[in-house]
């Protein structure tokens, strides 16, 4: 499984431009699912056919945090906006990746104050991105205005941890190959989807489900860890501690009955899990739960260190006791 | 054409009756089907030559304004923004309130303010509606708690440039009336959705997908040009003159690569002026098109505006031409376009 960590989140794949990741994984499923379509605003749904007559979709979004070229100076240097929660601070001094170029983030000050000043509340308005062109006629022919670019950044393992950008949400993604690969005959069908623009308004969520009309829905998503130096002290979330089951965050309050049963099975099967209750942030749970007349719906995170930032961290035996708990769920019955 | 008579017409969001009213009359004869639906949108449709795929071109109705929230004891109107307007924009300017009674928003006189209150902007519980009433009761005989309120700029053109309030979105309807009434069939069945309540929360959208059910929308605004001599030009959104506005995202939503990519493309391939709407600020109901039913692949045509969200927007009249005709060409592609 490391293996199809480190392909998923070192592919390019910003909100609005999924398509590397998707192609990616469709090949990694290939064999494994009945079928599969792109819908309307190109979320990628695939089913595997149950007996039981009941659908559980599972979802992970396939996009990541990013920057857009918004302008390009005489100079060659791009003006960039964020795309989803970008913190600005990641950025200074680190690498941003565009499909031809990659760039180096700094920041702006004619003067030492003004330097300061910016550094020490920085914001994309006074940063720009350098690659290295030689005037805006030659920036235009690499990276044109309405480009979209990723964190530059490689995945390691350290120990049992796992350490990369886009853990949110591939970390996601690879959990649900991995369930289509071991659930070779499901009670239930069971439905992926790799949904579009999570990070700028839960876009593809907000339809993915509109379609094939599930009975239950699961967003597979990570959430902020609060295991390290004087991290969020009013959250519990610990990595290596298995799977969260989200309670509550700020955008959706997962389904009472979904959430019982699943510790109902963790406890049976003896899989780790913990708790989870967020007090900020939210995942696609909250538009899938919206779509027609109301699908329940909860989340099951994984603990991840440094969410938004080039290294995400997650404990590797969290993903695996994670896809033993969905697995046993979808086999097991709503 | 129909820029000044759609931006005379007051239309503040939730009271759209009389831009529907007008628009609907001059393009009823020139589609195929027309209906106002519950929220009041005006939907009309045009049967495509084809018609294996449905497009919609969208543009909203409404505009921002004020609503008068009290009648006060002297005879002045307390008021609140409806949509997104600044204190900045409101003092000094003639209003009319419900279309037929004239007020100004008064603000103290130069010489009564302290010399550090000259630079900042008045909160709103500092402005009053002046309507010349003496009396709460004489003001309450002219208006009630609730009436609409808006900007009453007569429309103007100089030197192919237009002035008026209401470039957003008027614009776009106007485009879309001018696309109705060209009499012409495309491939793909075409619907004009004129929809109301955008700048409150993008309302009237949120229905409009339900009843079509379109693969693909265009949506037509009216946006911000931000070519301020104040700010170095690559933080401009757009510059007037340089031609119809693509976005590639907003807030909230990525603009569909396909749709992106192919307006791009037809802008290219018939030489048509264009610009990328080079801020992400701000939305539009393409987010709403996106996120609704089964989700429409949805794309943002605009014609650059300078301060809108104030009484005085200013369009270039070439840069309303281009879309027109992009729009157009966009049409002529049928089946080829975001394929």
């Amino acid at each position: 499984m490391i293996d199809l960590i480190k392909k998923l989140t070192e592919a390019y794949g910003p909100s609005g431009r999924e398509e590397e990741v998707h192609s990616l994984l469709l090949r990694e499923l290939e064999g494994h699912v009945d079928g599969y379509k792109f819908d309307n605003v190109g979320n990628l749904l695939v089913w595997k056919t149950g007996s039981s007559g009941k659908k559980i979709l599972f979802d992970a979004h396939a996009d990541e945090i990013g920057l857009v070229v918004t302008n390009i100076d005489d100079r060659g240097f791009l003006r960039v906006e964020s795309v989803g929660g970008v913190p600005p601070h990641a950025y200074v001094g680190h690498r941003v990746r565009f499909p031809n170029a990659v760039g180096v983030v700094y920041v702006e000050g004619e003067t030492e104050e003004e330097r300061k000043k910016n550094f020490t509340n920085l914001n994309l308005d006074n940063m720009f991105v350098d690659i290295g062109a030689r005037n805006r006629d030659e920036a235009t022919k690499i990276v044109p205005i309405g480009s979209f670019g990723v964190y530059d950044s490689y995945f390691y393992t350290n120990g049992d941890l796992l350490v990369s950008k886009a853990m949110d949400d591939r970390v996601g993604c690879a959990i649900i190959v991995e369930i289509f690969k071991r659930a070779k005959k499901p009670l239930n069908t069971i439905i992926g989807s790799f949904t579009v623009q999570e990070e700028v308004g839960l876009i593809g969520a907000s339809v993915a489900a509109y379609s094939l009309v599930p009975d239950i829905c699961i967003a597979i998503d990570v959430t902020d860890s609060s295991d390290y130096p004087k991290s969020f002290k009013r959250h519990s979330m610990t990595l290596r501690k298995g799977p969260a089951i989200k309670v509550k965050d700020r955008a959706s309050i997962s389904n009472r009955e979904i959430v019982e049963r699943l510790v109902q099975i963790a406890e049976q099967e003896k899989i780790p899990y913990q708790m989870e209750v967020l007090t900020f942030g939210g995942t696609n749970a909250a538009a899938l739960q919206r779509t027609r007349a109301g699908i329940p719906s909860a989340t099951v995170s994984i603990p991840t260190r440094y969410v938004h930032s080039p290294s995400e961290i997650v404990s590797l035996e969290d993903v695996q006791n994670a896809v033993e708990l969905l697995l046993n769920y979808a086999g097991k019955g709503v | 054409m129909y820029l000044k008579e759609l931006t005379e017409l007051d239309g503040v969001s939730g009271n759209e009756r009389l831009v529907r009213e007008f628009i609907s009359e001059k393009i009823k004869d020139k589609v195929d089907d027309i209906k106002t639906d519950v929220l009041g949108n005006l939907i009309a449709f045009k049967r495509g030559t084809k018609g294996r795929r449905k497009i919609v071109l969208a543009a909203h109705m409404d505009e921002v304004g004020f609503m008068v929230t009290n009648v006060e004891d002297d005879g002045t109107l307390s008021f609140a923004p409806v949509g997104g307007v600044e204190t900045q924009v409101m003092p000094g300017k003639i209003v009319r309130i419900n279309g037929k009674i004239f007020g100004a928003i008064g603000y103290k006189a130069i010489h009564l303010q302290e010399k550090e209150q000259i630079l900042k902007p008045p909160s709103i519980d500092q402005l009053r509606i002046y309507i010349g009433a003496k009396s709460k009761e004489e003001a309450s005989k002219l208006v009630k708690i609730g009436d609409y309120v808006s900007f009453t700029t007569a429309y103007s053109e100089e030197n192919n440039r237009a002035v008026g309030k209401a470039f957003d979105d008027r614009a776009g309807c106007s485009v879309l009336m001018d696309i109705a009434q060209m009499n012409e069939r495309y491939e793909d069945d075409l619907y004009f959705a004129f929809v109301v309540q955008e700048e409150v929360g993008l309302r009237g959208s949120a229905v409009v997908v339900e009843q079509i059910h379109p693969d693909i929308a265009i949506v037509i605004e009216g946006t911000t040009a931000g070519d301020d001599p104040e700010l170095p030009e690559y933080q401009w959104a757009t510059h007037l003159g340089d031609g119809p506005a693509i976005t590639f995202m907003h807030r909230g939503y990525v603009v569909n690569k396909k749709v992106y990519e192919s307006i791009l493309a037809v802008a290219q391939k018939h030489s048509i002026p264009h610009q990328a709407k080079r801020r992400t600020a701000g939305g539009t109901d393409a987010a709403r098109f996106a996120r609704t039913g089964a989700g429409t692949a949805a794309g943002v045509v605009s014609v650059p505006s300078r301060y809108i969200h104030s009484p005085v927007s200013m369009i270039d009249l070439n840069d309303y031409g281009n879309t027109v005709l992009l729009i157009r060409k966009i049409l002529e592609e049928g089946e080829a376009f975001a394929r």
